[in-house]
């Protein structure tokens, strides 16, 4: 289930907020835990094993982790059992196809398609179904024994609350990647009042908004110009309108996504961290990952790039490091060339502003820093989006200048789509945010009821015209 | 935040979100859509099965959408809102000015290659002369309405293609050219009207050699000045002036045998009950059916014509039955035994094949007709 979606809107979460909040407190995580599984359930019955296994796995570690706390060794030899289960499980699932293939490709070893354990039960070892948020479950869980061995938290003996911390659903499909430490205080008290719901309420209005009314009423135009692009009626203003398209749904797809998580979870009494902040108004590509899907960010820099080393052991190492973690980066976000390179491609021009282009950046004016800025992510989405390679570098030419430059159907497209470019452009800035507390609070009372129905009543009437409504980050 | 304001946002969330969901409970499912003129989703049917492989989620949300409260209302805020934003396309209808133009998508061309050997085919099969009759829809007569840049296949590229056969073909593109600044299409809906089948059936009428027909001849009845088409129905745009329908020819002296059923019943020219329903296009011939046949007794030199044929010529039947003996119609979609058998137990001298470009670029069923 997703939230942008009627189900979700006028079935499940009216019907889970009712029996979460009739219940008495000490029942409330066992709810969370039972209302999480039918949800994950919903589109996934047969994965909740996946999911009870990950949680049974990492809440022994986490048990063994602190019971052998004397013995370094031992306490350590679970750490890395629990990093290898995920990650073999991260494995399978999602990079098992691929893996498969280029061996193939590589060495000629064929992996068969699946195997017959015994008679009846066949394992299928290749073109797996994904289960759903599977990147980010197993990132959360292995973050939580690490963060026990590190003394970053403490123990959770309690199966029910640790189960309601993996699987609680306003998290659990698309992240952000909360970590154990977060939310460890909350799950054991956490006030139920009012405040948070309202403050949650209007959060996920704006998050359903932004991802119902802002991210799918461009992701058309992308669909329409990679279609153009096959036909060869492509331009080159065509194309950057395209990538243009692209830029604006991801980032309001996936951070509508993220404040609806947000809002959901300060319903529940939680308090996950922000995910974005204003990242099409950042000043350099550094600048912009400190700003985009932090969450994840933050979980390579933590568990990955300081473990490394980080940048002390000098300008080799700290390369190495860059390296290692945009490799990875790219991978999680899917098993394919592309968002390999697509890593690389900013690992490179990580490497290039922090070694080469620091001084230079440095004196550029505001806005060609921006411009630059905004030139490399998009690209970068360019690679992103396309997974086919021949493809993404035909359509990366025809944006420098292979084709023609214009052609009338891009005149179309300006004529239509002028006014939401410009919406989705402001919505992008902070310049919404920055008039809103400007407003006396008067003002704000009597705007935000207005302003969250209003973000209801149109995602509705969206939502029931059934149009367009894909959710990008659902394969990761 | 004061206790009370934040009671109040809690409570308004909360009743939007649960008020919807109880009014949709206890509101009974509809089984057909008037509006959209289809059959609306009803509450899927649970099992492992489609629990397993994710059709009975994606089902569930078909229902809700389909069947939820004042679905009617929420297309048309929607399609409002996206006006406001400059859109010009809505679900492949252009908007333009007053009038709705569906979209004509790049057609497969093996597809297209494939349905006009076909046709070239029952030619070969059968000792009736095959005509063919090819409709371009308004998006081609009306191009110059729709929106600047717009996308939409260009119909004479087919039209090319299908003079390459070498069969007569009626000129349907000039007869209607000769016309587009009179309301030859209607505004919401997809077909032409009964003006543009006229000069349709004289298209025709020419390429066979016959008689044309002349307009002074019929007294236009306006049946209709509410008819809110296909198109009003699919792009969600529902605050054009609807249509007005028009019935030329009269019934008198017609004989009409209808196959819908598979056996012979009476039929009628007009369907007037429909006129009372939404979808008022199918008062011509009373809609959808195999086959039809209309037998006019004033005309007794026993000329027969068979169209293999689409909707569009529902409206133009009436005007071939002042002509022939016997008009019989023929629809692929439905009838499924042998075309050239059937022209031989008729004595049929003539075939029009009568599509719109639109429906036989895409058509499935051509194939059929090399029985």
């Amino acid at each position: 289930m997703v939230f942008s979606s009627l189900p979700f809107l006028f079935a499940y979460l009216p019907l889970t907020l009712a029996i979460y909040f009739l219940a008495p407190l000490r029942l409330r995580n066992l709810v969370l835990l039972l209302v999480s599984l039918f949800f994950y359930g919903w589109g996934e019955p047969v994965y909740i094993s996946i999911m009870i296994l990950s949680t049974l796995i990492d809440y022994t570690h986490g048990m063994l982790v602190e019971r052998f706390r004397s013995r370094d060794k031992l306490a350590r030899w679970f750490v890395g059992q629990s990093v290898v289960f995920n990650l073999l499980l991260l494995g399978f699932f999602k990079y098992g196809t691929f893996l498969a293939e280029n061996l193939y490709l590589l060495t000629g070893i064929q992996i068969p398609q699946s195997v017959e354990l015994w008679p009846g039960m066949v394992i299928p070892l290749q073109n797996v179904p994904l289960p759903i948020g599977i990147s980010f479950f197993t990132f959360q869980t292995m973050s939580y024994t690490i963060d026990v061995y590190r003394k970053d938290a403490t123990v959770q003996r309690n199966l029910i609350k640790f189960g309601a911390y993996v699987t609680m659903f306003p998290q659990l499909i698309a992240g952000p990647i909360v970590k154990y430490k977060t939310v460890a205080e909350e799950l054991n008290h956490r006030s139920h009042n009012t405040e948070n719901f309202a403050l949650g309420a209007r959060r996920f209005c704006v998050g359903l908004a932004k991802k119902v009314l802002l991210a799918n009423s461009i992701g058309a135009l992308w669909d329409q110009q990679l279609t153009a692009q096959g036909a060869g009626e492509l331009s080159a203003v065509g194309s950057w309108l395209g990538l243009m398209a692209y830029g604006f749904q991801i980032y309001f797809d996936f951070s509508g996504y993220s404040d609806m998580a947000i809002g959901l979870g300060r319903i529940f009494g939680f308090h996950f961290e922000e995910n974005f902040n204003y990242p099409y108004l950042a000043s350099s590509v550094a600048d912009f990952w400190r700003r985009w899907h932090m969450s994840m960010t933050s979980w390579f820099r933590e568990y990955l790039y300081i473990p490394l080393g980080g940048n002390r052991h000098g300008q080799a190492k700290t390369l190495r490091n860059i390296l290692i973690v945009w490799f990875c980066t790219g991978f999680w976000h899917g098993a394919s060339w592309n968002f390999l390179i697509w890593g690389m491609y900013f690992a490179a021009w990580l490497i290039l502003e922090k070694y080469v282009l620091r001084g230079a950046l440095d004196h550029l004016p505001a806005g060609l820093k921006h411009f630059y800025t905004l030139l490399v992510v998009l690209v970068g989405w360019g690679i992103f989006a396309i997974e086919d390679l021949s493809a993404c570098g035909s359509y990366l030419a025809l944006c420098f200048g292979r084709g023609a430059l214009w052609n009338a159907s891009d005149l179309y497209v300006l004529h239509n789509y002028m006014l939401t470019f410009l919406i989705l452009a402001v919505s992008a800035t902070a310049v919404g945010k920055k008039a809103w507390h400007r407003l006396p609070s008067r003002a704000q009372a009597v705007l935000t009821p207005l302003l969250m129905m209003a973000s209801l009543l149109l995602s509705t009437a969206y939502l029931v015209d059934g149009s367009y409504n894909p959710f990008l980050y659902f394969r990761f | 935040m004061s206790k009370a304001y934040t009671r109040f946002i809690t409570s308004l969330f909360c009743l939007f979100l649960g008020g919807l969901f109880v009014w949709h409970l206890l509101l009974p499912d509809r089984a057909q859509s008037e509006t959209e003129n289809r059959t609306l989703a009803q509450v899927p049917q649970l099992s492992w099965q489609t629990l397993k492989d994710g059709s009975f989620g994606q089902a569930v949300e078909k229902y809700f959408a389909d069947q939820f409260p004042l679905r009617d209302d929420w297309t048309g805020l929607k399609a409002r809102l996206e006006q406001l934003l400059g859109r010009e396309c809505f679900h492949d209808v252009y908007l333009c000015g007053d009038t709705l133009i569906s979209k004509v998508e790049e057609p497969d061309m093996d597809l297209v290659g494939k349905n006009l050997t076909y046709l070239q085919r029952l030619a070969e099969k059968t000792q009736a002369a095959v005509t063919l009759g090819f409709i371009p829809s308004a998006a081609e007569i009306w191009k110059e309405k729709l929106p600047t840049g717009a996308a939409s296949y260009d119909q004479t590229h087919f039209l090319e293609l299908a003079g390459e056969l070498g069969l007569p073909m009626a000129d349907l593109e000039s007869a209607l050219s000769a016309h587009k600044e009179e309301p030859i299409f209607y505004r919401t809906d997809h077909h032409w009207t009964t003006l543009g089948a006229f000069y349709g059936a004289n298209a025709v009428l020419e390429s066979l050699g016959m008689e044309t027909l002349n307009q002074e001849d019929f007294t236009p009845e306006i049946v209709s000045e509410n008819f809110n088409g296909t198109l009003y129905s699919t792009s969600g745009i529902h605050w054009l002036t609807p249509d007005t329908m028009e019935y030329w020819v009269e019934d008198t002296g017609l004989d009409i045998t209808t196959y819908r059923t598979g056996t012979a019943e009476k039929g009628v020219l007009y369907d007037r009950s429909y006129l009372e329903k939404k979808d008022k296009y199918s008062s011509f011939l009373g809609g959808n059916q195999p086959l039809c046949v209309i037998k006019n007794t004033k005309i007794t030199d026993g000329s027969k014509v068979l169209l293999i044929r689409d909707s569009y010529a529902d409206a133009m039947a009436p005007f071939l039955t002042q002509r022939f003996s016997e008009v019989h119609l023929l629809d692929l979609r439905y009838y499924r035994a042998s075309v050239a058998q059937y022209v031989q137990d008729n004595g049929i001298e003539d075939i029009v094949v009568l599509y719109s470009v639109q429906n036989f670029i895409a058509d499935r069923n051509v194939v059929l007709l090399t029985q």
